[in-house]
């Protein structure tokens, strides 16, 4: 199964590569494109137990602390340290083979 | 600040191939000499010449409300949370959930909750089901700065307590004292607005 993924994703991602340099930053290009506000996030835990927020989009990933309205690390205990929860790999339907 | 289109080839740092590393370095060669006249010119105008590449970033709204830079450059993403200069996070809606005047939970310089206060406050601990609450104490201008930091943490701590005796989880507490007013100080209804101990629901 991993193989098969593999198969798929790897010419995928070397059609990717062969387009040069990127110049609109702000959209996810090549196998599902789209607009980057649309992005699935869920939460890291950091080791000190602050949140985080974790998107695994494909072959991107994001991470971004979580601030409160005054600026400070939201620390909720939503999940034990080093734990990432939610949906955060929902929102691409390329498949992440790792 | 002035920036040269022509490095962006050069400078890319993203593995293209052993064909575009050769086009790559011919065009580092062609653009050299290029880069040099620009570099003179721009010290003798005292200018500084900056080698990079346009790297625009998108906003993504996170599930808060807040806004992040977030750009996608082919094979990694980044993402940081957009602040103010002050480290302010921008927001399109706040997480406040609920704002308890002090007027009505304490008496003047006093941090014990009235019964009235402790039953109100039960209830919306008992029925707002957040993940977690941040509980900060404001207060107004009068007194000194010291006085009013140490006075809105107990006022603070005292609305903590009550949450975590109705079973609610308690990530934070703090007292801003006098230093985060909402409103103007200089009239009565502003400074009765400062006085105040917000509570941010995380869910």
């Amino acid at each position: 199964m991993k193989f098969l993924k593999l198969s798929i994703l790897l010419p995928a991602v070397v059609a990717v590569a062969a387009c040069g340099t990127k110049i609109d930053k702000t959209v996810d290009r090549g196998i599902d494109s789209k607009h980057l506000s649309q992005l699935q996030a869920g939460i890291w835990v950091d080791p000190n137990g602050c949140d985080h927020w974790i998107i695994d989009d494909g072959a991107e990933g994001y991470l971004s602390q979580r601030l409160d309205p005054y600026g400070k690390p939201v620390c909720s205990g939503t999940a034990p340290p080093n734990t990432a929860t939610g949906a955060f790999k929902s929102g691409s339907p390329v498949p992440d083979p790792i | 600040m002035k920036r040269i289109g022509a490095v962006h080839e050069f400078n890319a740092k993203s593995v293209r191939g052993v064909i575009g590393g050769v086009l790559g370095g011919l065009a580092a060669i062609a653009l050299g000499a290029t880069l040099i006249v620009g570099e003179a010119a721009a010290q003798s105008s005292g200018q500084r010449v900056v080698i990079g590449e346009t790297y625009i970033p998108t906003i993504w709204v996170d599930p808060d409300g807040c806004e992040h830079w977030v750009m996608d450059d082919g094979w990694e993403g980044y993402m940081t949370p957009h602040v103010n200069r002050q480290g302010i996070p921008v927001c399109r809606r706040g997480n406040v959930c609920g704002e308890m005047h002090s007027d009505q939970l304490f008496a003047t310089n006093s941090a014990n909750i009235s019964a009235s206060g402790r039953k109100h406050l039960a209830k919306f601990f008992q029925t707002t089901g957040a993940i977690s609450y941040i509980i900060t104490g404001h207060t107004d201008s009068r007194a000194s700065d010291q006085y009013n930091l140490d006075l809105s943490y107990r006022r603070a701590t005292a609305v903590a307590s009550i949450a975590a005796a109705n079973g609610a989880r308690i990530a934070d507490v703090r007292g801003y004292g006098e230093r985060q007013p909402k409103a103007s100080n200089n009239t009565a209804a502003g400074m009765q607005k400062n006085r105040r101990v917000e509570i941010i629901c995380i869910r």
